[in-house]
């Protein structure tokens, strides 16, 4: 998925896990930017009664890259805190939770936020907001009646003009997990599949694909920050020529060195300083560009150390793979991967931004430094009419690569790019294959569709991902 | 194959030990740590800021016998102590 579950260690530590990151000039209030940053993947929402929360133990991170340098600028830094009411109970909760004081609820959350401005060496910490509310779960309607209005309650608003919210949201990512790993499949395209000879009756056939996610929740932060706040000279740029108004995103989550199991109670203590875990920029890149020997030291990696990795960007194992997996569909990526080129529309992509002059009247890259940061051009207004959830490839500059919203079709997008649809951007004798257009997981019914199968409900408003499923209306299958 | 030796065995393997906090978890190690006796832990107690308390664990970690390295680490910090007759002592107490 986009990055669930991607290596081997992370995957045996959800709370820490981050999932997706998302960056965009916020539709409905073009002066700020929304960053959002998942973890705890794939939640069922009826996982109780230890229902899901974030990790007090874990240093949370959402990281932005001001100068291209591929080192933040700027943090913002959440740490969380759970009070338990009543530890004589098993129930999270012992009535309705109608409010985030209701008594009747017995776990709550809190958490911190802070903002650390790099300035040469030192930090300058600023404290955002200290004891700030996560709301619930979703747990059902005697729980937690009026779900929406409840977590409402924690989205903050913040001095500064910043708002944030930190808890439980509907995944918005949408990808069909269980035919992708299944060798390859894609379900649209799947009779074309080599099938390694085994001629698979029920894939003999074109299929709709199924949305793995569907019915899941994940937790958000999310925040949404004045552009003024984010440039690295206090400007709202409305220049999209100008490098200065690109950010990299990305999220890191950390954990001290040392933990301990406790004997006489079963509970963990920490001790010594926090060391990456867990890192986010683009989606699927740690999912499927890096190799199995090296994920979980790539998460343990800063951004601004990614060219050690350049060599799976220039030659995706996937790139490789499709011609194989799909004989006589892409003849043309066939010949360019026996030449043994570098794919440098995939490192521009991933790892410097898509320079000025590649694409027609669009630019979003900070700098020439190798770094796998989520970059965003702030100048470039959020699209409001003929919105396309294949984002820069699909015509509206507005979404993935240029940061990524929350319904763009990131999987198709990437899968396309793997195929060979922006090797022409960077290799004017290269011809992209005709099945490329055909290339999908299947989700979405066409460009133009912003709800896919499984995540219609998407907020108009921060924080954008929807209202989480109920555990009573969506059981674990 | 490349014979083991016990000496490329201690240069090789690191250890971690809890130590303060968690002490009474390691048998032997409260004595080796006092093998100077009663005097000793005196002395010791002597070295230490008045009032000093553990509020928090306190965690050792032999990293390389050969040169003493221990890794010590308390609340976010951490710090890397060198002294091969601790990194010696700790070791056998775990023997």
């Amino acid at each position: 998925m986009s990055s669930h579950r991607e290596a081997p260690e992370i995957s045996k530590d959800p709370v820490a896990d981050s999932t997706d990151v998302y960056a965009f000039v916020s539709p409905d209030a073009p002066t700020t930017v929304t960053l959002i940053a998942n973890y705890v993947p794939l939640q069922a929402p009826d996982g109780g009664p230890n229902f899901y929360e974030f990790g007090d133990d874990v240093l949370y991170h959402i990281n932005i890259d001001n100068n291209g340098d591929g080192v933040a600028e700027i943090i913002y830094e959440l740490r969380f805190n759970t009070v338990v009411g009543n530890p004589n109970t098993f129930l999270y909760n012992t009535g309705p939770i109608q409010s985030l004081a209701d008594k009747n609820w017995n776990r709550r959350q809190f958490y911190s936020l802070n903002r650390q401005e790099k300035s040469g060496n030192q930090r300058r910490t600023t404290v955002l907001g200290t004891n700030l509310a996560c709301p619930p779960c979703n747990i059902g309607p005697l729980s937690t009646p009026n779900y929406p209005d409840l977590a409402n309650q924690a989205v903050h608003g913040l001095p500064g003009g910043e708002k944030v919210f930190a808890g439980q949201r509907a995944e918005g990512f949408y990808v069909d997990l269980g035919a992708i790993f299944d060798l390859g499949d894609l379900r649209p395209l799947e009779q074309l599949h080599n099938q390694f000879g085994l001629n698979v009756p029920e894939l003999a056939k074109p299929a709709p694909g199924v949305n793995s996610t569907k019915g899941a929740n994940v937790y958000s932060i999310a925040l949404q920050v004045p552009i003024t706040q984010l440039t690295s000279n206090g400007s709202s740029p409305t220049n999209a020529g100008d490098p200065s108004s690109v950010i990299g995103v990305w999220t890191t989550a950390s954990r001290q060195k040392v933990s301990m199991v406790a004997q006489n109670n079963g509970q963990s203590t920490n001790a010594g300083p926090f060391v990456q875990v867990s890192r986010l920029g683009n989606p699927l890149v740690n999912e499927v560009i890096i190799p199995m020997g090296k994920k979980d030291y790539w998460n343990n990696q800063p951004p601004a150390n990614d060219s050690q990795f350049v060599q799976y960007f220039q030659h995706p194992e996937l790139s490789t793979l499709l011609p194989t997996l799909y004989p006589n569909a892409f003849p043309n990526l066939a010949a360019f991967n026996a030449t043994g080129s570098p794919r440098g529309d995939i490192v521009a992509i991933f790892n410097t931004g898509i320079p000025s002059g590649v694409v027609s009247g669009f630019q979003n890259s900070g700098g020439s430094k190798q770094a796998d940061l989520l970059r965003l051009n702030m100048a470039i207004p959020p699209t409001t009419s003929n919105l396309s959830n294949l984002g820069v490839v699909g015509n509206d500059p507005a979404g993935f690569p240029n940061g990524r919203r929350v319904f763009d079709d990131v999987v198709t997008i990437e899968l396309r790019a793997l195929a060979g649809a922006t090797l022409p951007l960077v290799n004017k004798s290269f011809t992209a294959d005709a099945a490329v257009s055909q290339v999908t997981d299947g989700l979405t019914t066409s460009p133009t569709d912003v709800s896919a199968m499984g995540t219609e409900n998407y907020l108009p408003t921060f924080p954008y991902l929807g209202v989480p499923y109920s555990g009573f209306a969506v059981p674990a299958s | 194959m490349e014979k083991h030796s016990r000496r490329a065995f201690l240069r090789n393997t690191s250890m971690a030990v809890g130590v303060a906090g968690a002490v009474a978890a390691v048998p032997g190690l409260p004595a080796v740590l006092e093998s100077g006796g009663p005097q000793a832990a005196e002395s010791a107690a002597a070295e230490l800021p008045k009032g000093a308390e553990l509020s928090e664990p306190l965690v050792a970690h032999v990293r390389d016998l050969t040169t003493g390295e221990i890794d010590l680490y308390a609340g976010e910090r951490q710090v890397t102590y060198r002294d091969p007759h601790m990194a010696a002592r700790l070791f056998k107490a775990t023997r």
